[in-house]
Order: structure tokens, then C-alpha cells, then sequence
């Protein structure tokens, strides 16, 4: 294909939590909003946007931090979208991720009932996320977001969750991940070997063609949805004490220990995949970017190496399924992940109730054909692999009754009874606009000759 | 959010169709093009035989599925079970067997074509949910049965090679 083919993203109107990695090492807060005056909110709007981050100058070192800003379908409706508009958008983004909590298998302690106020309801109406190099520069930032509604009395922070990096960038079961993301076509964002061919960019921007040639028609009007798109934000708590316990009482030796947690995973600790390193870690291989994401599975179609229910080969099947009626390019999103709290001690076999865990926004533009289908089809069902019920080993919940299948000859070997490692503490649909789209939000004209309108007759 | 307001949120999402277990009853009722009942017998005269049964294999999730032409030549009805939800694949059997699909649902009166943007609308409203749906093995998928046969295929010949 020739470049002339491929649609010059708008990236100075993308926000940088879309096509850019955090910072790494990172400090950051997610804040949630609650707008009772849509005035205000507008006026808090219009003074965030300067420090809301775009993908052309997303990491300057002179500024402390940056923004990202998006809304749940009730923070539309706060900030005076019309009603027509608010139609427009996708069902399932409409009725909030607690709606389709038996689509997305959210049941027993995941179930929306046991999620932390406000996710699920309708008083969560903006989450902002902050980075931050570092804490300093984080005061700095949060400092600048909390000007823009400090003297808006009707602008109520109703949640915050400080987030850090871990030593070694490990999440916190002790691995390193958020190694892979896919290859947007036309993002200008660095390509390492293994992200699979360009996917076109419609399928995480809306505004371009998407992989059936379609570019998206809705959310109206199109001043609006333009370099936007949607995120699935999931807040997971990890039960780091059970995971380290059900390791010891299933192996035999520190040494297969590791051999079960990596096939779990599907990557050692250090990152190296088990399809490059079947036997061992190699902590070389993981800490090489070039090389630790490089891989395929065509070589290991039995699932010797890495199971085919491990975490990682479930949501990034890569060419797995290539025999299957599955059109893989359909069902990738962006995955931006960070995570809170502190680390259980090493060596730590019991819980110490501290909270620590993932937070991870999926995007694309397609929330039913992406996480609902990942979440639906790979991470809480095995029917695609021919393993029944068989959940992920990580992120299932068959609340405590899990099995996982690792093939081996000349018999299987199957874990029975696995708990549940990771709980939902909440979790929303958001959209996330484009920079000309906040500011249409925010009442004030659009910089652009095609769509001189604004939002500024809107409801009060 | 209260467990009622829940469910009646996720009634409303719902598509038609009974459920059992993981076994989906599917059932499209429509009028036929002028002229179609006789070519939907032509196009069917071998069955699923040939390609078009490793076709319909690969979707894997199939357990049975029957065109019934009536009302003189001019409805057709398809009635099919299979395993978990058809819009979460409707995009991917687009783009991977949007031919043969199209052929088989071509002489359905407003079909859209598979990969149509009203192809979800256009299924809902022609489906009729069974009045009564019954499954012998409820919790078993297509690729379960599948996997169940191939192990006592490999089971009898152990037992036949240990009796040698």
C-alpha cells in the first residue's frame, strides 16, 4: 500500500492517552467529577483544555504533567449535550458499563452492586487522568486540574486514586507488562517487532476508516466525534497473597512455581515470552524491547510452550486463531495500564489489606466489538479454544472454582480450584473527545471553517 | 445502582431468541424473492456437502441448522442452535465468509448483505423466539461434542489395541 493511501492522523486534535505511552516512571492521579451546573461545567472545561495533552507535543519536558479528560454518558448529558446528540451514541456506552455486567461476566464480587462509589451510577460524570514524572511535578499538575473548578462550587471530586509505578516496572504480582499494544496505522508511534501489521486507525480513532472500510457515522454531530473515541475504564484490585499461595501449593519447588505463574501469564517475570523462552526465564530477553514482544505462535500450535489459556495468548491471540472463524483485526483496543498501591513485601504469603491493583483504560472506537468481545468471548469463556468454561487465569472469575489447562505430553496437566486473583473495584464507559471537540463542549467556537456551531445554546 | 434498575437495563439489550444453557435457538422467518424458492433448491441440491460443510465447520459453534421453504413457495424460514451470541461474530463472519453467507441468504426479501450496516436491524426483526426450546446437553458446546468424540474415538482404539 502507498502512503498516499493512508489518511494523515489529526494528531495536534488526539489526545495522548490515545496514541502515547505514559511516562515512564510515572506518578499520576484519576480523578472523578461530578458536574450539577452545566455553566460551571463548561467553565471548568475551558480552563482544563489547555493542559489536556495532544499527540503531537504530548511529553515536553517543560510541563509538570498531563491531562486526559474524558466523559460517561450522564457527564454528557451534565454539561448540556443536546438530546439528540447524547441518541447518537452507541447503546452500550449510553447505559454504562454497570448495564452490561452480565455480558462482561462482572458477577459474585465483580458485580456492580460490590463496586466502589461512584462507578455504576450516575453521579460519575468526568474521569481525568494526571501523569506525572515524578512527585513534585504531580503536585504541580493536580495543583493546575484543581484550578479549574476550585472556585465552582457545583464541581464535586468525588473520587481520586493516586497511582505510581512499581520498582522495575512490575504490576503487582510481580511481572513486567503492558508489552504489547497494537500497531495504529498512521500514529507515528514507535513500532516494535511484534506488533503485528498496521491496523487502520478508524478502529481506535473515529474519523478514518476502521478494518471493514467504514468510518464512523455517529456520534452526531460530527464536530464532536472527530478524533474522539471511547475507553473502557476497569479498576482491578489483585489478591497478590493468593496468587503467591495458590503458586506454593500447586508446585513442588520454587523453580515450578515460576514455570505455573509464567504460564498463566504467558510471559516470565522479566517479561520474556514463554513461546522464545519455554524453559526459563531470560531476563535479557525481557528487558529488550526489540526482542521480548517479537513472537508468533504458528510454531507453537499445540500450546506446549505457551498455553493456549494463558492471559496473554487469550487477549492477544496474534495469529493463533488464524484457523478459526475469527477476524482477530476486529477485536484489538489500546491498552493503557498503570498501577496503585504498594508491593506485598517478597516472600509475603499473607494479605496485608492493603489496596493495590491495575487500572487499565481500553480504548478503541468500537466498545461491543472490542472489550466486550475480548472481555466476553476470551477472557470468560475457553469455547474458542475448545477448553469449555475455562476462564482466564488471571483476570476470570469462576469464583474460586477455575481450572486452568496446561497442555503437556504425554498428559495435560490441569490446576483445579484457582481463586480469584483479581476483583473489579469499578468500571465505566467513557468517551474521550478530540481537542476541538472539548472546546465545542465547552461552548466556545471551533477552530475549523467546516464546523463553525458550538454548544453554547445548550440546556442550562 | 439497585439490582432492579440493573436487570431492567440489561432487559433492554437483550436481542430475541431462547436460551438454554449455552445452546441459542435461532429462527429467521421471511418472504422469498419472486422466483427464490427454486433457486434456494438448486443452490442447496448437494446439501452441506464440499466446501460448503468445512465452511459451516469453521464456524464451529453450528450445531444444526435447516432451511424450510412453505406457504407455496413464497416464506422461508431458517432455524438453527448454536453456541453463545451471533451479533459478537456477526463482523467477523463478514469479513471472512461474506460470500458464502451472502449466497445463502440472498433470496431472503430484504437482505442486506452480511456486511451491510442494517444487517443487525434487518436479523432482530425478521427472528421469532421459540415458544418452547429444548436442548439435550444444554451445557455442551459444538467444539465440546466435537473434542468428546475425537477422545472416545482415541479411547476405543486403546481399549481395542489393550484387547489385541
Amino acid at each position: 500500500m502507498s502512503m498516499k493511501d493512508i489518511p494523515a492522523l489529526e494528531v495536534s486534535d488526539i489526545q495522548a492517552t490515545v496514541l502515547r505511552p505514559r511516562p515512564s516512571p510515572y506518578r499520576g492521579e484519576y480523578v472523578v467529577l461530578r458536574i450539577d451546573n452545566a455553566a460551571q461545567g463548561r467553565e471548568m472545561l475551558r480552563r482544563l483544555i489547555p493542559n489536556v495533552a495532544t499527540s503531537d507535543d504530548w511529553w515536553l519536558p517543560t510541563l509538570p504533567g498531563w491531562v486526559g479528560v474524558a466523559f460517561t454518558y450522564e457527564g454528557l448529558k451534565a454539561i448540556g449535550v443536546p438530546q439528540d446528540s447524547l441518541n447518537s451514541f452507541p447503546e452500550e456506552f449510553r447505559r454504562g458499563m454497570a448495564a452490561r455486567a452480565s455480558t462482561l461476566n462482572d458477577i459474585g464480587e465483580n458485580a456492580p452492586t460490590n463496586w466502589e462509589y461512584p462507578f455504576g451510577t450516575a453521579d460519575m460524570h468526568i474521569a481525568l487522568a494526571i501523569y506525572s514524572k515524578d512527585d513534585e511535578n504531580l503536585e504541580m499538575a493536580l495543583r493546575l486540574a484543581r484550578q479549574c473548578h476550585h472556585d465552582l462550587p457545583q464541581i464535586s471530586v468525588l473520587y481520586r486514586l493516586r497511582f505510581s509505578e512499581l520498582p522495575d516496572g512490575r504490576n503487582p504480582f510481580g511481572f513486567k507488562d503492558g508489552l504489547h499494544n497494537p500497531n495504529v496505522e498512521g500514529s507515528g508511534a514507535t513500532v516494535h517487532p511484534g506488533s503485528g501489521r498496521p491496523i487502520k486507525a478508524g478502529e481506535f480513532i473515529m474519523g478514518y476508516p476502521d478494518e471493514l472500510g467504514t468510518t464512523a457515522t455517529g456520534p452526531e454531530p460530527e464536530v464532536l466525534r472527530r478524533n474522539g473515541t471511547f475507553l473502557a475504564l476497569r479498576i482491578f484490585h489483585m489478591k497478590v497473597a493468593a496468587f503467591r499461595n495458590y503458586l506454593r501449593e500447586q508446585a513442588s519447588s520454587p523453580a515450578e512455581e515460576e514455570l505455573i505463574a509464567a504460564k498463566m501469564v504467558g510471559r516470565w517475570r522479566s517479561g520474556a515470552p514463554l513461546v522464545l523462552a519455554p524453559d526459563r526465564d531470560n531476563p535479557e530477553l525481557g528487558g529488550d524491547q526489540e526482542r521480548n514482544n517479537a513472537f508468533r505462535y504458528e510454531d507453537d500450535m499445540d500450546g506446549l510452550k505457551c498455553p493456549f489459556s494463558a492471559h496473554i495468548r487469550r487477549i492477544n491471540p496474534r495469529d493463533a486463531l488464524k484457523n478459526e472463524l475469527i477476524a482477530v483485526n476486529l477485536h484489538h483496543f489500546i491498552r493503557r495500564g498503570t498501577n496503585y498501591g504498594p508491593p506485598l513485601p517478597e516472600g509475603a504469603l499473607e494479605d496485608d489489606g492493603a489496596k493495590r491493583g491495575g487500572v487499565f483504560l481500553l480504548i478503541g472506537a468500537h466498545l461491543r466489538q472490542q472489550f466486550e468481545f475480548v472481555q466476553s468471548q476470551w477472557v470468560t469463556d475457553g469455547n474458542f479454544i475448545s477448553h469449555g468454561r475455562e476462564q482466564d487465569p488471571i483476570l476470570g472469575n469462576a469464583e474460586g472454582d477455575g481450572i486452568f489447562t496446561i497442555p503437556k505430553h504425554p498428559v495435560r496437566h490441569r490446576l483445579h480450584g484457582l481463586p480469584q486473583f483479581a476483583t473489579v473495584r469499578g468500571g465505566e464507559y467513557c468517551f474521550m473527545p478530540g481537542l476541538r471537540a472539548l472546546k465545542w463542549l465547552a461552548g466556545l467556537e471551533v477552530d475549523d471553517k467546516q464546523h463553525i456551531t458550538s454548544n453554547k445554546g445548550a440546556k442550562q | 445502582m439497585s439490582a432492579t434498575e440493573l436487570a431492567t437495563k440489561t432487559m433492554v439489550m437483550s436481542r430475541p431468541g431462547a436460551k438454554t444453557g449455552q445452546s441459542n435457538e435461532f429462527t429467521l422467518i421471511s418472504k422469498l424473492k419472486p422466483g427464490g424458492a427454486e433457486r434456494m433448491r438448486q443452490l442447496l441440491a448437494d446439501g452441506f456437502t464440499g466446501e460448503r460443510q468445512k465452511n459451516t465447520d469453521r464456524i464451529a459453534t453450528v450445531h444444526d441448522l435447516r432451511f424450510v421453504i412453505f406457504d407455496n413457495d413464497t416464506r422461508i424460514m431458517f432455524a438453527s442452535t448454536f453456541d453463545g451470541g451471533w451479533d459478537q461474530y456477526i463482523d467477523d463472519f463478514g469479513t471472512i465468509l461474506p460470500d458464502e453467507i451472502d449466497l445463502l441468504f440472498h433470496e431472503f426479501e430484504g437482505y442486506p448483505g452480511i456486511n451491510s450496516p442494517d444487517i443487525r436491524d434487518w436479523i432482530v426483526k425478521q427472528q421469532v423466539t421459540a415458544v418452547g426450546f429444548y436442548s439435550a446437553y444444554p451445557e455442551a458446546s459444538v467444539r465440546d461434542v466435537w473434542k468428546a468424540l475425537k477422545s472416545k474415538k482415541a479411547l476405543d482404539a486403546l481399549l481395542d489395541t489393550a484387547s489385541n
